[in-house]
């Protein structure tokens, strides 16, 4: 699904420049992976690079897709911007730390959002099971100012996976929340993206949380002016 | 989104319920372009209702565009004719000698008018303002004092009498004529009959002693191969800026004359110094304007950065994101338009009705034409244009990736 192989990018310039560099990276369909590391470590970096809001220094091979895999590191090489939104729109749902919903939108519209933009009609079975599964049906008429930070999280997930992405990427989506809060969120996401056969990468720092849920994790190994982020257990 | 009619009406609808989501700050910037609107449209109003009002006075008086020539001269018909084609002319009719213009009106022996002004008249003569009637042959149109000294209505004969001394004999010419209509009172206050030019010619050559059969007499000089020569003409400007070249030609010609050019000069004066105030008023409070909604619009972009970031992230281009903030700025502009066009409607009808009636200010008027208003509504628009175009370039430098950065 998704397969990344040699990439370094660079955040900032000259001295103050700081490196991430992600070796290899392989996630599969119905497959979650968390990355974790120190705060300033270079997570949400990684994920800016990840998710083609950042051109990267060095790029091996950035494919994504399941049997016609995309070649996006050519995309990136060419800096074909046009294209990167197309795919990202397309192909990318993102969760933001602080939910990112619309606040003019009502949550049935904010959840429709990115089906009305790819052209897709606004309602589809699996948002319908979405709703279901996190229990937002009592809310869908709703502003987003008129919820609980939880209930914006869970919005936000649905929106993430309205137009059936191949790869959800989610920012510290449990920071907001507390313990038993973000617990249930993880369930949901968990079991949305295996039933959809999605993959995803969730930045978190909740090491128990990922630890109970027993996800594979990679690491950010501080070094000299570069962050390197490899598989560990 | 195949199309892009679909695009524009997510786009639209997006814009609408971002305002209506902000109803309090879209109101704040609308009311900010309603005070600066209804005031410009209430004076601009005033000034052109007062002015149109001064020049509807001018030209409702034909007088305000006559052009009288002083003194008696000798003019031919081909200079006559080069009057009238002057581009400044618009009507313009040669006159005998004043003295050969008189003559008296009778109907029996009871009513007359003794001393009668006939003047000639012709199609499109200001003087009379009768488009469709103008008397022919024996044909006269009365005015109010001589129908009412002669009792006389449309369709009465009324004799026509001239007096003249031949070779010691005194003689008197008679011929009749029917009264065509009756001109209103404010069109010419003297007892005066408006005829044919060639009724006009008869009368002076039979003054001047040649023979004329109309007049019914046999006696007198034949008239053989006469070309009449006028005394004067009456010119009249073909609108009130023509009157100052017409004056300033005939002048030229040496001929002396008198207009009312003074108070049409009046009258301009006024117009140009209103214009003045309100030109310079209008540029302040545009400037005013487009500062205040500048920083409006760009406060209101700054903050909702996130938004226009998350919507970046969503698939929305950079046209779009401009494309949104100027949606909603020609929205805003049109409803503090409409709200303008509302208090500008209430305000000139409260001008007209406590200011209309009172004996000291006359007829008050506080109008705009439909143009006026189109007009306003584009040069709003304009405004809010350029507002957006400012705010449009910031917005579309928003990046997708700031939805991530938790600032």
């Amino acid at each position: 699904m998704l397969d990344i192989k040699n990439l370094l990018v660079r955040r900032g310039e000259g001295a103050q420049a700081h490196h991430v560099r992600l070796p290899n990276l392989q996630v599969g369909a119905g497959e979650i992976l968390a990355i974790t590391g120190e705060s300033g470590s270079g997570k949400s970096t990684l994920l800016e690079a990840i998710g083609l809001l950042l051109a990267p220094v060095e790029l091996e091979r950035f494919r994504l897709g399941a049997t016609q895999a995309q070649d996006i590191a050519h995309l990136l090489a060419t800096d074909d911007q046009p294209a990167l939104a197309a795919v990202r729109s397309r192909h990318l749902g993102f969760i933001l730390q602080s939910g990112g919903l619309l606040p003019f939108l009502s949550v049935r519209d904010n959840i429709s959002l990115p089906r009305r933009l790819l052209g897709m009609s606004a309602k589809s079975e699996h948002i319908d099971h979405a709703v279901d599964v996190l229990r937002l049906q009592g809310l869908l008429d709703k502003q987003p100012q008129a919820l609980s930070i939880g209930e914006r999280q869970r919005v936000a997930c649905v929106r993430a996976i309205a137009h059936e992405p191949l790869l959800l990427l989610a920012d510290e989506p449990t920071a907001a929340l507390d313990p038993l809060s973000a617990r249930r969120l993880f369930e949901l996401l968990l079991s949305l993206v295996s039933s959809m056969g999605l993959s995803a990468l969730v930045v978190s720092h909740d090491w128990a949380l990922l630890k109970d849920f027993g996800l594979p994790r990679l690491g950010a190994i501080n070094r000299q002016g570069e962050t390197l982020f490899e598989p560990m257990d | 989104m195949n199309r892009w009619t679909d695009r524009l009406r997510l786009l639209g609808s997006l814009a609408l319920q971002d305002l209506w989501h902000d109803r309090k700050v879209s109101l704040c910037i609308a009311a900010s372009l309603v005070a600066v609107i209804a005031p410009l449209l209430l004076l601009f109003g005033l000034k052109h209702g007062v002015v149109s009002q001064l020049q509807d006075e001018l030209l409702r008086d034909p007088r305000n565009l006559e052009v009288k020539m002083l003194s008696n001269g000798n003019y031919d018909t081909a200079w006559i004719e080069r009057l009238r084609l002057r581009p400044e002319t618009g009507f313009a009719l040669g006159q005998t000698r004043s003295l050969n213009t008189q003559a008296d009106l009778l109907i029996g022996m009871q009513r007359f008018v003794e001393g009668a002004e006939i003047i000639a008249t012709e199609p499109g003569d200001p003087q009379l303002n009768l488009a469709a009637l103008t008397p022919v042959g024996n044909q006269v149109i009365l005015s109010a004092s001589a129908a009412q000294r002669l009792q006389a209505k449309v369709g009465d004969s009324v004799q026509l009498r001239a007096l003249r001394r031949l070779d010691g004999v005194n003689e008197r010419g008679e011929m009749t004529l029917t009264v065509l209509a009756v001109l209103d009172g404010a069109r010419f206050g003297r007892a005066a009959g408006f005829v044919a030019p060639p009724l006009l010619l008869d009368l002076e050559h039979f003054r001047d002693g040649y023979q004329v059969s109309a007049f019914g007499v046999a006696t007198g000089k034949p008239l053989g191969n006469l070309q009449p020569l006028y005394a004067r003409a009456r010119v009249y400007a073909r609108d009130i800026d023509q009157v100052a070249p017409l004056e300033h030609w005939l002048n030229e010609q040496h001929i002396e004359t008198s207009s009312r050019l003074a108070d049409i000069d009046n009258v301009k004066a006024i117009n140009h110094v209103l214009g003045l105030i309100f030109g310079v008023i209008a540029m302040a409070a545009l400037i005013g304007c487009v500062a205040s909604m500048v920083g409006a619009f760009l406060a209101n972009i700054d903050r909702k950065r996130k938004s226009l970031a998350v919507l970046r992230l969503l698939g929305f281009k950079r046209r779009a994101v401009g494309g949104f903030v100027v949606l909603q700025a020609l929205i805003l502009s049109l409803a503090g338009y409409i709200g303008g066009l509302g208090f500008y409607a209430v305000g000139s009808h409260l001008f007209d009705y406590l200011l209309g009636s009172s004996q000291a200010t006359g007829t008050f008027v506080c109008r705009i034409t439909v143009w006026h208003g189109v007009a306003a509504l584009l040069l709003t628009f304009l405004v809010a244009a350029l507002v957006a175009v400012i705010g449009a370039l910031r917005a579309i430098n928003i990046q997708p990736a700031e939805s991530l950065r938790e600032l």
